[in-house]
């Protein structure tokens, strides 16, 4: 992050000059996001590199306002000499476009009152990791994959990611803002040996702002190959109705589909099942879902949202009512309600007391599910249908790792059927959910 | 880095894209020098053999099997209607060059927007550091590669202007309301992209393609007694303004409102396992996820695939033939060259039921002896090129369509998928049904919907038992297939077929009442 203030003073520069020409060519009004990527990348297999790839990009977005007439354009090309033509096509394109009344940039009173917060999103320590720690990182993750797979490995690939990112907006009615992040993404996946021809996939990949948050990275490439095991011999059961618990990490598969409802878009759209059910329960008093922007070092932490409003914690779902939709400036004033904010930063839903295990042994015979294949969920009436992948449990005692199912029902009933959270929220995605238990899933097989 | 390492298809009408339609302005700093081809890149950016032999001997540097360059520039827009106004205009330019040595199965890989000499001098060094050997020679001459040319369009095609698109997405707004007084929204939109590319490669190929791509698709909402139902069509593929015609428009906003009134009359299916129909066309997503993407030879080189121990082996009924094809004129996955210079081809995967070939690029190809497929696919210049499908289809049998549902005796008929996703070394593979009907007694009846079907692909593979003679082939533009974070557009087609059974994963259990 060398020159840091620098770079920043140079996006600003260009961002003034690029409003100026835009305005100059005929906009009313208009907004550019300028955006800079520094990216390495380098995954192994069979002990050796694989590939190893390292770049920078840079993009320029522009959106363009004229008399309620509306484009938008990116183009990777910074260079004064060129963005003159961009700018005038991108003006000539929103020219041609029909009048919409609520095409506009927000009122500027909407972007006051952000915070000041330090939300920590860059590791000063980024620039002091050489090739070597690289390579010496996703070689550990591989020999720790390695060696836990055993005899069973056919293959183990372990990959790292990391990034800068830094980014520049600012509107011609006001708006400033400026974020810098690193990222940090690690593991691996690991195919084994099974029955027959199958040769069943597993894998653990974490991300983190902060390098020294990653766990170690033994356990990255162990947890690998623990999850590759946990799927042998998996089968499809006969079909059935009992309570499944959605593992942590992948609970967000299932609940995304109460998040798209959510969007004033839908909404306006005729194309959500939740339009009338502001202040109605739709769930159980389990399902409390917080969109916090302000988790230091979070993935989806953020000081302003996409229309430059200022992030502010709020609850979406409070103990199973819905409380909140998601209202970008655009929707707002098509509804003709006030915005609250079209995005959403970091998810969380407050963890319970008890872990996965101790609930396994009291809810006789369940499903644990790991993982999902395929899918989909209606946003208009509701319905969704997932492939899903897990272990059946009976009395608390493992029966078989289970596969090649799926379960399926109407959001509008599913979160009702929440009885219980579990204790261990999964930290290494902007979805912070712990375990989810749900009662009376029918579970397809045979 | 890919965190999620499953390959899927996803029927997309997510509003991408954009709208720039001016010509660049952009040039690089290199000087015209040597000749190369259709000279795009040369007169534009100043690309000439000169620069191409520095970079590819910087990239081969410290040795290597082979380095290529991929150069794009790519112009994409799209218009978008909401509300009965056509109010939405996105744009984007994608340009760079992409750089790659590799030595044996290891790939080094560099990228850079900046066409300056400098820049991609630097690209080329990463790229070079996956070896650590002497250098390696660049060939001594450039050949031009012949191909075909499966999408014809002018050579100064640079996207559809949005003038031209504003009269079709209102005659799709118009036309979905008049067809029924229940449809109470319309969403249309219009995307199209330009995409130019040039492929230099260190044994001396040089290709440079044209490639116009995009769709037009209608979404609707009908209400019926205070309830909503969705759905959507598009079509599309590798082509340009002249397909756009009000037939198009017509089969669009027919299928979209059709299918959403239908939607009313539709029901969970029981869940669990039994029979299953696919109709015609869009189901191919079937063939694409249970079968295609097992074949992908990367796949199978390391050993990951179901389908690793299979080649040579019957897999399927004797009447069972599938094809992976670039050439199919127009479609989303035609190719005149891949993304490593290899001529876009048809590659038999099934004959007879028996398994003859992976899909290659040239990784796979030498370490399995034979020659590139032509399935060396990419995202974009700031990806590498890795095996992907074209045009995944299934050859007609010699039964009627009746006959087939006849056959099922009791289960469901699928005539409409939304996406589908596939476990490589398992074979599992699942796809959405958004529209279908049930099977009672070997006759269709009432409708079903929003449910996710799940099988494993030999286990499928081998109980496609009957086919009918109504192959067709899906003209979506829409589609993209997702492999290792990279987006690539495919088509695929198929004739009615019975697959003796799978697991529909309904809501009901068998017994129950809905």
């Amino acid at each position: 992050m060398k020159n840091r203030k620098e770079q920043q003073l140079n996006l600003q520069e260009l961002a003034d000059w690029v409003i100026a020409r835009t305005l100059k060519a005929g906009a009313n009004d208009c907004k550019v996001s300028l955006s800079k990527r520094r990216l390495v990348e380098i995954n192994y297999r069979d002990r050796k590199p694989e590939v190893i790839k390292e770049a920078t990009t840079k993009n320029l977005y522009l959106e363009v306002f004229i008399n309620n007439r509306f484009a938008a354009q990116s183009t990777p090309d910074y260079r004064q000499s060129t963005l003159e033509g961009f700018i005038n096509g991108v003006v000539e394109s929103a020219k041609i476009m029909e009048e919409d009344p609520f095409r506009t940039l927000p009122d500027p009173k909407y972007y006051e009152g952000r915070s000041t917060v330090d939300l920590q999103l860059i590791d000063p320590d980024y620039n002091q990791m050489t090739p070597d720690d690289r390579h010496q990182m996703v070689k550990t993750v591989e020999e720790s994959c390695l060696e836990k797979g055993g005899d069973k490995v056919i293959a183990v690939e372990a990959g790292e990611y990391d990034a800068t990112n830094e980014e520049f907006v600012k509107s011609s009615n006001g708006f400033e803002g400026s974020s810098q992040t690193t990222i940090y993404q690690i593991g691996a996946s690991m195919t084994a040996q099974d029955e027959g021809d199958r040769r069943p996939e597993g894998y653990n990949y974490v991300s983190c702002r902060y390098r020294s948050d990653l766990p170690s990275l033994e356990e990255v490439g162990t947890v690998a190959a623990e999850r590759t095991l946990d799927l042998m011999g998996g089968k499809k059961i006969a079909t059935t109705k009992i309570p499944v618990i959605l593992e942590n990490r992948g609970a967000a598969r299932v609940l995304s589909g109460l998040l798209n409802p959510m969007s004033a878009g839908s909404i306006q759209q005729k194309r959500s099942f939740l339009s009338d059910k502001k202040g109605e329960s739709i769930g159980s008093k389990l399902l409390t879902l917080t969109d916090d922007p302000f988790i230091p070092r979070g993935l989806g932490s953020l000081l302003y949202d996409g229309d430059g409003f200022p992030a502010r914690k709020r609850d979406l779902f409070t103990e199973g009512v819905v409380n909140e939709f998601l209202v970008d400036w655009y929707y707002s004033r098509k509804l003709g309600w006030e915005p609250t904010s079209g995005s959403i930063s970091n998810i969380i839903i407050p963890p319970g007391t008890r872990s996965v295990d101790e609930i396994i042994k009291d809810l006789g015979r369940c499903m644990l599910i790991t993982d999902y294949i395929g899918g989909n969920s209606n946003s208009t009436t509701g319905d969704f249908s997932v492939g899903i992948i897990g272990k059946l449990y009976e009395k608390g005692q493992f029966v078989q790792n289970v596969a090649e199912m799926n379960i399926a029902d109407n959001h509008l009933k599913f979160w009702n059927k929440l009885v219980e959270v579990a204790n261990d929220p999964w930290i290494y995605s902007q979805a912070i959910f712990p375990g989810l238990v749900i009662d009376d899933v029918v579970v397809a097989g045979i | 880095m890919k965190p999620i390492p499953r390959r899927k298809f996803i029927q997309s009408s997510a509003l991408a894209g954009g709208a720039l339609l001016f010509l660049p302005v952009i040039k690089a700093c290199k000087s015209p020098g040597g000749q190369l081809s259709g000279n795009y890149f040369l007169k534009e950016f100043g690309i000439d053999e000169t620069l191409c032999r520095k970079l590819l001997a910087n990239a081969l540097s410290k040795g290597g099997d082979f380095a290529d360059l991929y150069f794009e520039y790519t112009v994409s827009n799209y218009l978008g209607l909401e509300d009965g106004k056509v109010n939405q205009s996105y744009g984007d330019i994608s340009l760079g060059v992409g750089i790659r040595t590799v030595k044996g199965d290891q790939i080094g890989y560099g990228f850079t927007q900046d066409l300056t000499e400098e820049s991609m001098l630097s690209a080329a060094s990463t790229a070079a550091t996956i070896s650590d050997m002497s250098a390696a020679s660049v060939g001594s001459s450039f050949t031009n590669l012949e191909t075909g040319n499966y999408y014809p369009v002018d050579p100064e095609f640079n996207g559809i202007p949005g003038e031209s698109k504003l009269p079709i997405l209102q005659s799709v707004n118009e036309k979905c309301f008049n067809l029924s007084a229940e449809i109470i929204k319309v969403n249309a939109g219009f995307s199209s992209t330009a995409k130019r590319i040039l492929i230099v490669t260190s044994d001396g190929i040089v290709a440079e393609d044209i490639i116009p791509s995009g769709y037009l698709y209608a979404s609707v909402v009908a209400e019926r007694n205070g309830k909503r139902e969705q759905s959507s069509w598009n079509l599309g593929g590798t082509r340009d303004l002249s397909f756009y015609n009000d037939a198009v428009i017509d089969e669009i906003t027919s299928k979209s409102v059709n299918s959403a009134l239908t939607l009313f009359d539709a029901k969970q299916p029981p869940a669990g396992e039994m029979p299953v129909v696919l109709g015609p066309g869009v189901t191919g997503v079937l063939l694409h996820e249970a079968i295609g993407h097992g074949m992908e030879a990367d796949f199978n080189r390391k050993n990951t695939s179901t389908y690793s121990t299979m080649l040579g082996k019957k897999v399927a009924e004797p009447f069972v033939n599938i094809i992976d094809d670039g050439t199919n004129m127009n479609l989303a996955g035609s190719i005149n060259v891949d993304d490593e210079g290899t001529p876009g081809q048809k590659t038999i995967l099934v004959e007879n039921g028996i398994l003859t070939s992976y899909l290659h690029d040239k990784i796979s190809a030498k370490y399995y002896g034979v020659e590139p497929t032509g399935n060396g696919r990419r995202q974009d210049f700031q990806n590498y090129p890795i095996p992907r499908m074209r045009n995944t289809y299934m050859t007609g049998g010699d039964a009627t369509p009746e006959d087939v549902i006849k056959e099922a005796g009791n289960g469901i008929y699928v005539e409409n998928v939304s996406n589908g996703q596939v476990k490589i070394g398992e074979g599992d593979f699942a796809f959405y049904v958004s529209q279908g009907r049930m099977i009672e007694n070997g006759k269709l009846t009432s409708p079903i919907k929003d449910v996710n079907i799940m099988g494993n692909g030999p286990k499928m593979l081998a109980n496609i038992t009957m086919a009918a003679d109504d192959l067709e082939l899906y003209h979506g533009g829409a589609g993209q297939c997702g492999k290792n974070g990279q987006g690539v557009p495919v088509s695929f087609g198929l004739p009615t077929c019975l697959v003796k059974s799978l697991t529909v994963g309904g809501t009901q259990q068998k017994g129950d009442r809905s």
